[in-house]
This record gives C-alpha cells, structure tokens and sequence, in this order.
C-alpha cells in the first residue's frame, strides 16, 4: 500500500464528506425550523437527481434549467409533505414517534414511486465543469468535486448568514423554539414551518444533483444517503450547518481510511459505528453544545 | 359486562374455528401467504411491544430475525444439530445481541433511538452479506430439514400453517398478560410520563431493555421458524426495508393493541398481494396507504371501532 | 409497604433534614447554605418570589438534581447521591407542578402504580399468569379502588387520567402519592389551577395525610393554603431569610421588603 492510494482515497473521501454534511444540512435545518427527524432527507436527493437527469435527458433543457428544476421539484416536495401531512398531524399534536413514522413511511413510498416512474436502472450527470478532472500531490481529483465542495461551503455561509441576518431566517427559528410567543409577536408559524420544509426540500435535492455525476442516482440510495447524512449532522450537534460539515468530514474520512485498511465492504459499518459511539458518550456533538437530549 | 365478555368469547371461538377449516377451504397460495402472516405477527408483535408499550421505533427486527434464521441454517444444515436446538440457539444469541446494543443505546430517546436502531439494522446487514462463510452472502443457505414433532413432519403449507398460529396464539396470550400486569403498568406509565414513573420506583432503564430483549427474541423466534418454512435463508430477507415492514406491522394495527397485531401483519401479508394486481405500482400504492394511515388514522385500525362509535354517538 | 418496614418515630430526631444545601446554573448562585429540618408528620412550607430558589430546592430535595454541596438526610440516613427511584424506595415522593398523570391509563391503573415499589411480579411471572403474579394483581387492584374511592374518584376509576380536567388529575397524583404509603410527601405548587373550592379540598387532604404520620413539604404561592404549614421558612435570593408560622412569617419585616420589594 503506497501513500499516492491513500491520498487518493482521501481526496474521495474528502468529496464524500461534503456530500454527507449537505444532507446532514438539510436534516439540521428541518430538525432546526421543526423539531422533526427528517428520515427521508436522502430522498430529496433522489428527487433531485432523478429530476435533473428527466430535465436534461428526456426533456432537453440545458444543464442550468435542469439543476433548476431539480432543485424546484426538492422544494415542492417539501412544501407538499408539509401541507399534506405534517399539518395535520401538527393539528392533532401528534407524538415524536407518529412523525418519524411519517417520514420513515415517505421515503418507502418515494423510493417505490421513483423505482415505478424511473425504473431499477441508476442514472449519470455529467459533472459541473466537465468531467475532466486535475492533479494534486500525485493523486487525481474531479473537476465536478471541486465543485461540489466549493458550492457546498456556499450553502453553509449562505445559511450562516440567513439565521443571522435576515428577518425570515430569524423569524423560522423563533416559529420553532417558542411557538407560542414567536404568534405573539405576529409570525405565521405554519408559513415559517413551509418554508423550512421548502428550504430542506432544496438542499436535498442539490445533494442529489451533486453527488449524481460522482456516484449516480437509483431508486434505493434514499435511506443510506439519510442515515450518512444524519451520522454527519448528529456529529455537529444536529442544528448547526458548519457542524454539520465537521461531522460530515469525520464521517467521509473515516470511512476512506477503512476503504483502505479493512475491505470496502465494511466502509458503512465504520461511518455508522462511529455515529452510534458518539450518540451515546458525546450527545451534544463535537462541538457541544445545543440540547438533544430533550423531548 | 358479562354479556360483552360472553360475545367476546363467542366471537373467539368463531375466530378459531373459521382459522381452523381456512387451510382445507383456501388455495396453497393463499395459506402460504398466511403462514407467513403468521411470521410476522411474532416479529411485529415484538416491535409493537415497544412502540405501543414502550414507544421505542425499533428499526432493526430484521436483523434479529436474521440472527434466528442464520442459527437456525447454520446450526441444522452446517453442524447437522436439531431443528429446536437451532431455534433455541438463535433465541439465545438474539437476546445477548439485544442486551449489548441495547444497553447503551437505549438511554437514547425518540429520534435519536430510532436512528439508531436504524444504524444497529444497517450495520446488522452488511455482517450478514459479508460473513458469507457463516451466512452463505448473497447465494444463501438451502436444504434445512423441516420442522417435526414426535415424528410429525411440518413440510407442508397447511401443516406449518397450524403450528405457526399455535404460536402466535400462545404469544399473544403471554403478551397480554405482560401488559395487563404488573411490567405492563409500568412500561405505560414510563411512556406517559417518565418523570412521574421515576417517583413510582420504575427503573426506565431496565425495564426499556428487558423489553427490547424480549422483542429480540420474538424476532428470532420468528426468523428460525421463517427459515424452517421456506428452507432456504439469504441476505435479501434480513434488509432494512424489512425492518420498515415489521414496524409498519403496530402502527397499522394500532400500537397499543397487543391482538391487533395479527390484523396489521395480515395487512402488510394480503394488500400487497390485492395491489399486485396494479403491476409495479403496487408498491407504491402501499406506501401511499401507510403514509394515509399514519397521518390519518393516529390508532391505525384499531382506533376505527371507536372512531364509528364517535361518528353514531354525535 | 407492610407494617414491619414503619419505623417507629424517634422524637428527638427529624425525619427530614437539609443541611448546607447549595447550588449553582453557570456562575448565578441560586442557593446558599440553606438547612432545615421537618419532624415526622409535620407540614413545612417553603415560599419565595420567583428566581428565589424554590424550585431548584425541591428539585434537589426529590432527587431531580444534585446539589453543589450540602447534604439531605430522610430519618437519619443520607439521601444525597441516592436517584429518584431509590428514594422512592425510601418513602420520599414527590407530585408535580403540572400534574403528570400517567394520561392513557385509566384512574385506577394510575392509582395502581403507585404500589410498583412495593410489589414483585416480574415479567416471567406477569406473562404465565402465575396464581402469584394474579393474586397480587387482583390486590392491587382492591387497594386502589379502595384509595381511590377514598379520594372521591370512585366515579371516574376506569376514566382515562388524561381525559379528567385538571383539578381531578391533581387529586389522582395525590392518591397515587398517597398509595405508596409515603414518609414524606413533596408537593410541588399543588393548587395551582385549582378553583377555591378545590384548594380548601387540598388543605383537608394535606391535613389528613399530616395526621395520618405523612411528613410534608410545600411549595406554594397559594398564602390561604400555605396556611396550613407547621412551619414556613421563607427564601429570598437563595437564602432562609424568615422561619415560623405562616402569620408570623407574613408579618415578619425582611419578608415584606422582599415581597413588596423594598
């Protein structure tokens, strides 16, 4: 074993972490704005992608247009389920457990609707600048990674900046903390509830545009992309972005490391085992701090 | 209040004697799919026991029941034991496997068990694709003898379909004994409210691992008996996906409803097979029906009796 | 909790002592130094505005929370590290601001539980169905339709607790308190969202339950029920800043200032 495949397989690594963190994102941003799991934020992805391959492939829009209405068609689903079914559930004060059966009953249903509509087969992008790919320190990167990592930290700064700095952000997570005064101060709770669904919608679905071109879109990754991106986001202590990328970063390096010292096949063992260690003796995450424990 | 226990009796004994003539009336197919409605009722009956009792989300039954198909397999065609031994050394291995994650992982609440659990199924999965000198990997295990007692040989549809819902009967039995009695209160209380349950001298800990233990070993149960029936175990039964469908068993039936089980197993057994008539979309008709349930319907079927009384009494 | 298990009251010593009590959140010190003790079958009451400390008391007199320092004792043990259930083992239970009632249980299953500690039916026994395990079932269930009856819930025994209005799931917490046969009994701001008739109700009962041996602390911000207090010591800022009777601690000049901010 020589030191250019270990770099190699970190330089994967490293495009898987953020791959990880950007569903981990879009899980702390719905547990952020609802205080809900969401166990189908990988399907998002599935969405996204399936959407952007339909666009390009079959409908001939070029490249942007098709990101675009992946990205659409994630927000939309989120809308939906939020109008559909999570109000109402909201209405009757449903449990914990009623909402991560909910969302745990969505991904069987989008994965099986995504496998009837699009079929078994899984389906490529090209990657964003191309598919070329460039050299460093002896080992190859796509040009597409460097992409997804750029556009990846772009999501967190521009998340950063909208809980911070903008009414709606702020609003969103008033909705969610303190329901009750967040209405006295004269927030539409339900709205901010849409809109975090609708932003979570969004982030899933770029996951799954980006991570397309690297490792294709099929009808079944849901699940696996969610419990990867849950390990990230759980690591980061769950409601906060770049949190999230440390965790996902754990989680990506790891598993690249166990590519290279164990067999592949055990890569997830290694990514989940890691997750359910720090679930039970780090529960506020790596950066500790943000209470998971309640409720 | 005698009346009500006397037609609840008459209503049993229907119940019993209609499952009784079922295999001599119905097609093979069709007691087939019962058998296996009987499976699943001991599997979901362990993770109803959780959710409705506990409100634990269990999402790793399957490998559990994987864990009792494997010995099972493993121990009657590889080391040439007996059937009741495998079964038991499946029970065995499945409640030690369910203290040691258990243990830790169940001071975890809510979300954060169920993904957990989640994980423990994944993680559960790739052991068993790829340990495939124990489990066989993707081309699996074949040739188990089958189950027989006194010489009686259970190698037919209608003849596992009897012992199978034996089972299920004295499973279900214990179980509502469990609840009605002492742990069950406090297995309630602590879903209630487990500050107050605390106060009550209720141990939350050990009580929450007793019972995945126990639903441990009823996946297990389940498991050995699944791989006596169909004679040939692989990967492909122990997913994830299975784990979803084990869950789905409670929360149809109505989580808190120990009998109700068998009406959400024979539901995630039959409406399949009703949709097949659909072609691909079958399955996702099913998973449109189960998202209806959960967001309409908060005591799956069960709660429908009452909701009608609602309806009339208005 | 049968008969042998009573001790029989020693009058020199207190069945419930806080000594030295003190905590802290971050850096705000939110107790200091506090002690005091409560003989057996006598009502203390603990009053303060709010932020003066009350309720993290309570929470570390019931085990909730362990204090920084100091030390709390039941009969003359010490009950300091000892968790929530083992001291509901010792006889020390507690009731909660905002009742919680066991809510999909019926009343009676509510009351039932509170014999949990003091009963053994595990779940081997429970699943046979034992002649053991349904002999001290069907006990239970006497005792409990008898304390409940006793409670004047007789009427709503197989109600779910969670469909009573709020002043009866009061009444239920109390009897299911009162069947663990406790030594010491804390109730936790127990009036509020009660009418007054219910609270004069409450005052009978905290009278009774005193009578019968029950030791009992309150917490209460309710003056007309505090009434009913032995003693009261007042808290301001985390300290015992007045103790005696609720009159003389209503009168007493440091309390006023603290009330009426001075």
């Amino acid at each position: 074993m020589n030191s250019t495949l270990i770099i190699q397989s970190l330089m994967a690594g490293l495009t898987n972490s953020f791959v990880y963190a950007l569903i981990g994102i879009g899980i702390a941003v719905i547990y952020r704005g609802t205080r809900i799991i969401n166990a189908m934020q990988g399907d998002f992805a599935v969405i996204g992608g399936m959407l952007t391959v339909f666009g390009l492939v079959s409908a001939g829009l070029p490249y942007v247009w098709a990101c675009a209405l992946g990205i659409a068609a994630g927000a939309a689903s989120g809308l939906l389920i939020d109008v559909v079914c999570v109000r109402p559930m909201i209405r009757r004060q449903a449990d914990d457990e009623a909402f991560l059966l909910l969302t745990i009953g969505l991904a069987f249903t989008i994965s099986a609707a995504v496998l009837y509509i699009g079929g078994r087969e899984a389906h490529l992008l090209p990657g964003i600048g191309g598919n070329g790919t460039v050299e460093i320190a002896g080992a190859f990167m796509s040009v597409h990674a460097i992409f997804l990592i750029a556009i990846s930290l772009l999501v967190v700064c521009g998340l950063w900046l909208f809980y911070r700095k903008t009414i709606a952000g702020l609003s969103m997570i008033a909705a969610s903390v303190d329901p009750d005064g967040a209405t006295s101060i004269g927030i539409n709770v339900a709205r901010m509830r849409g809109y975090t669904f609708v932003l979570g919608g969004a982030i899933g679905a770029l996951a799954g545009i980006l991570v397309t071109p690297l490792i294709s879109v099929s009808y079944q990754m849901g699940l696996g992309l969610t419990l990867k991106g849950f390990a990230a986001a759980i690591l980061g202590g769950l409601t906060n972005p770049l949190g999230a990328v440390l965790g996902g970063l754990v989680i990506g390096l790891s598993e690249s490391l166990a590519v290279v010292g164990l067999s592949s096949g055990y890569k997830d063992v290694v990514a989940l085992t890691i997750m359910l260690l720090m679930m039970v003796l780090m529960p506020n995450g790596l950066l500790g701090k943000a209470g998971r424990r309640g409720g | 209040m005698t009346k009500t226990v006397l037609n609840g009796r008459l209503a049993f004994a229907a119940v019993m004697l209609v499952g009784l003539i079922l295999p001599a009336v119905f097609e093979r197919h069709m007691v087939d799919l019962l058998v296996y409605a009987g499976l699943y009722t001991i599997a979901g009956l362990g993770v109803g026991l959780l959710l409705g009792q506990c409100g634990i989300v269990n999402l790793a039954q399957a490998l559990f029941y994987g864990i009792g198909a494997y010995a099972s397999a493993y121990s009657t065609v590889t080391l040439g034991w007996s059937p009741w031994s495998g079964i038991l050394l499946g029970i065995a291995i499945s409640v030690a496997v369910a203290l040691v994650i258990g243990f830790p992982l169940l001071r975890l609440h809510g979300f954060f068990l169920a993904l957990a659990t989640l994980a423990a199924g994944t993680i559960g999965t790739i052991f068993f694709f790829e340990w495939d000198w124990l489990t066989g990997g993707t081309l699996g295990i074949g040739g188990l003898p089958p189950l027989s007692v006194l010489g009686f040989e259970f190698n037919s549809p209608a003849r596992f379909y009897y012992l199978v819902w034996a089972v299920v009967i004295i499973l279900l039995v214990l179980s509502s004994n469990l609840v009605s009695g002492r742990p069950g209160l406090a297995m309630r209380a602590l879903r209630d409210s487990a500050p107050a349950a605390e106060v009550m001298a209720v141990n939350i800990h050990a009580i929450r691992t007793k019972i995945f233990a126990l639903s441990a070993g009823l996946g297990a149960l389940a498991g050995s008996l699944f791989a006596h029936y169909s004679t040939y175990v692989s990967v492909e039964s122990f997913t994830v996906q299975r784990s979803i469908v084990f869950l789905l068993i409670p929360v149809i039936a109505g989580a808190r409803s120990i009998w109700g089980t068998v009406a959400g197993a024979l539901f995630v057994t039959f409406v399949p097979e009703l949709l097949s008539g659909f072609g691909d979309a079958h399955q996702m008709l099913f998973g449109i029906m189960l998202v209806l349930v959960v967001t309409l319907m908060p005591d799956g079927l069960a709660g429908i009796p009452a909701r009608v009384a609602r309806r009339f009494a208005r | 909790m049968n008969t042998v298990m009573t001790h029989a009251p020693v009058k020199s010593q207190p069945l419930m002592a806080l000594r030295g009590v003190a905590h802290q959140f971050g850096g705000l010190v939110v107790l200091r130094d506090v002690s005091f003790t409560v003989s057996r079958g006598r009502i203390a009451g603990l009053i303060g505005p709010n932020g003066s400390g009350k309720t993290t008391l309570f929470n570390i007199a019931s085990g909730f929370l362990r204090p920084a320092n100091g030390q709390i004792f039941i009969d003359g043990r010490d009950i300091t590290a000892a968790s929530v259930q083992e001291r509901s083992r010792q006889g020390l239970i507690r009731t909660f601001q905002t009742p919680k009632v066991f809510q999909h249980m019926s009343v009676r299953e509510n009351i039932e539980m509170g014999l949990y500690a003091t009963t053994g039916a595990g779940f081997l026994a429970s699943m046979l169905a034992t002649p053991g395990a349904r002999g001290e079932r069907a006990r239970i269930r006497r005792d409990a339709q008898e304390v409940g009856e006793r409670f004047g819930l007789g009427s709503h025994l197989n109600t779910r607790a969670g469909d009573l209005p709020a002043g009866q799931q009061r009444i239920v917490e109390l009897a299911r308190a009162y069947m663990t046969k406790p030594r010491v009994l804390l109730l936790d701001e127990p009036s509020s969202g009660l009418s007054s008739d219910e609270v004069e109700l409450l005052r009978n009962w905290v009278r009774t339950l005193s009578n019968e041996g029950i030791t009992v602390l309150l917490v209460s911000h309710d003056m007309g029920l505090m009434s009913v207090c032995d003693t009261v010591h007042a808290l301001y800022f985390g300290k015992i800043i007045a103790s005696g009777s609720m009159a003389a601690i209503q009168a007493d000049p440091m309390v006023r200032e603290a009330y009426l901010g001075g």
